[in-house]
């Protein structure tokens, strides 16, 4: 009788630590599957530091998972720990990513709009400027400039179109200092010009 | 009776001494229970307060990985780095071994051991990590120095050329370029800097082969030979026949004039948008090359005045024609015609005429005639500003050969 309830007692307590023991499979693929998504929402892009730290902090479930693995007597409490904290910072950062995206569109149009602005400038300073004696020259290549600089503008437009921000606002600052030197190339032509007029020197 | 009392009381006394026997009997089981309980607690309670303390080690190796992270370290390094994550991912697997014992039995010296020599390979790596990027930002301050150079030389040679079109377009986006490469490397971004140097190097590349392709002409030594035949025969033609002749050097962009075999006097000129090439048909804005004469005045042009040269020759007339019949010209192209040296302003841009200010006009419209020998080439020595330009670009371009 006494045998009997030790072997009960033993297999309760068996049945304990294997009910303990059951891998997170579940919780793996919910959070893969949540870090995945938010990935190719852009994560990367526009918080690259924190797609790193939650690939990270799931590689370390996994290593705890591994171990438990081999174990006999496992328990995977710490590891479905683990991986609610990732789950809960990705959806965390999920949340937050539309913000980021939003203001990183904010910073590529302003840029965009600066450097339409100056190319707009350089355009019609060099529509006004005559085409005359001494200048004709200038002017022509001045209009091969302008030509190179509306084909920047449109791979700007281009970029934001492709949710590439960062590159936009490099380009379209970059773009905006170049427009201002041929502005300042147009303004050098017109002084020509009006220097080459009679009584006007 | 006092028997039967005796043994109420032996009885009494059995069953008490039995329920006492009970009640030892079950506490010698009980209490090594309650006594190993309590000892378990207690040293439970004694090792929670000594629970051993994961080594700094750890989280110092945790900044140290994210530091070289953000440095770009996979880029640069990817070797070492996957070396130092490897070693990372095993201390860690170690780490977490360590964790998972009874706190008892914990010991972290191995760990520490580990990541002790994981902070050392990081920093190993953080040190060829900072000369690697420090030699790449040379290399690319210099690279961007070198093309700023060689966009530099390409302006000033399509402004020189009244180069307006797809060129000048092509270079300013070079430019662009180049701004962006320049604010990367500001941002430390060197790999991206660097992707856009070679966009840059293409952009002018193309420009290169292009402009090589057009300009080449003016270092071709053969080609300056029979310029110079032909400058010599004019300067000759009026020495012997005691006349005035023009010659026109498209590359000093001047137009002389001799009497009696001596320079009279030069002038500047302008020339066409791609006065550079030699006139092949009508209305590609090149400028004839070859020996003409006058054949005609106008006093009333809308240039101011104008002198009529006798393009296209004979010679000008078989090249095309050799031209459509191998199919280097379309057949309804037309050969052009209406050359003339015009009044109007050498600053002016021409549909392949030369133009002179008005005064200079004057003076040659005043001792010309028709019949006047007009003479024009691309160049008539080897060094002139064209092949300067383009030996210039050459050489900052690692001596590029030309066609």
């Amino acid at each position: 009788m006494r045998t009997m309830r030790l072997l009960v007692l033993g297999f309760a307590i068996l049945t304990f630590l294997v009910a303990c023991g059951k891998k997170p499979t579940q919780e793996i693929e919910s959070t893969q599957g949540a870090l995945n998504a938010v990935a190719s929402e852009g994560l990367g892009k526009y918080a690259p530091e924190d797609e790193k730290k939650l690939k990270d902090a799931l590689a370390l479930a996994m290593e705890e998972i591994k171990i438990q693995d081999n174990k006999t007597f496992k328990s995977y409490d710490k590891a479905k720990q683990m991986l609610a904290e990732v789950k809960k910072s990705t959806e965390e950062m999920k949340a937050a990513l539309p913000a980021k995206k939003e203001q990183a569109k904010q910073n590529a149009l302003g840029a965009q709009g600066s450097a339409k602005e100056a190319f707009n400038e350089a355009k019609s300073l060099l529509a006004k400027a005559p085409a005359g004696k001494g200048t004709a020259a200038d002017i022509q290549a001045l209009k091969g400039d302008v030509k190179g600089l509306e084909d920047s503008l449109a791979e700007v437009q281009a970029l934001i179109e492709k949710e590439e921000y960062g590159e936009a606002v490099t380009k379209a600052n970059a773009l905006k200092e170049k427009a201002s030197g041929v502005t300042n190339q147009v303004n050098e032509a017109l002084k020509k010009a009006k220097a080459g007029k009679p009584g006007k020197k | 009776m006092k028997l039967l009392k005796r043994q109420r009381q032996e009885n009494l006394g059995k069953s008490k001494a039995g329920l006492s026997n009970g009640v030892t009997g079950g506490s010698s089981i009980l209490k090594p229970m309650v006594t190993s309980a309590f000892l378990l607690l207690l040293l439970s309670s004694l090792g929670c307060f000594n629970e051993k303390p994961v080594p700094p080690e750890v989280s110092l190796v945790q900044v140290q990985e994210a530091d070289l992270w953000r440095a770009e370290a996979p880029l640069y390094l990817p070797d070492q780095y996957a070396d130092y994550k490897e070693h990372l991912t095993l201390a860690q697997k170690n780490l977490l071994k360590t964790n998972a014992q009874f706190r008892w039995f914990r010991d972290y010296k191995a760990v520490q051991a580990e990541f002790l020599q994981l902070l050392n390979q990081g920093e190993e790596l953080s040190k060829k990590l900072r000369v690697e990027k420090e030699e790449k930002a040379k290399s690319i301050f210099d690279q961007m120095e070198s093309l700023k150079e060689r966009l530099r030389i390409f302006t000033q040679l399509t402004l020189m050329l009244h180069e307006g079109g797809p060129s000048r377009s092509s270079l300013t986006k070079a430019g662009v370029a180049l701004n962006e490469a320049v604010i990367l490397l500001k941002e430390n971004r060197l790999l991206a800097s660097e992707q856009k140097l070679a966009e840059v190097e293409m952009a002018i590349m193309e420009t290169e082969e292009a402009m090589l392709f057009v300009l080449g002409r003016y270092q071709n030594s053969h080609l300056i030979s029979k310029w110079k035949e032909w400058a010599q025969e004019t300067i000759e033609k009026s020495k012997e026949r005691d006349i005035y002749s023009i010659l026109i050097i498209k590359s000093e962009k001047k137009l002389i004039l001799f009497k009696k075999g001596k320079a009279v006097n030069a002038y500047p000129i302008g020339l066409g948008k791609k006065g550079w090439l030699k006139k092949r048909y009508a209305k590609d804005h090149a400028t004839p090359e070859g020996k003409y004469r006058i054949i005609g005045k106008n006093p009333r042009s809308r240039f101011y005045k104008a002198l009529l040269i006798n393009y296209p020759n004979e010679h000008d007339r078989r090249e095309f024609q050799d031209a459509q019949e191998k199919g280097r010209l379309l057949k309804k192209a037309g050969i052009g015609g209406l050359i003339e040296i015009h009044g109007g302003g050498k600053g002016n841009l021409t549909e392949g005429c030369i133009a002179l200010d008005n005064g200079p006009m004057e003076e040659i419209y005043n001792v010309v005639g028709t019949g006047t020998p007009v003479t024009i080439v691309g160049a008539l020595d080897e060094q002139n500003s064209i092949s300067s330009a383009l030996q210039e670009m050459q050489r900052t371009h690692g001596q590029k050969k030309t066609p």
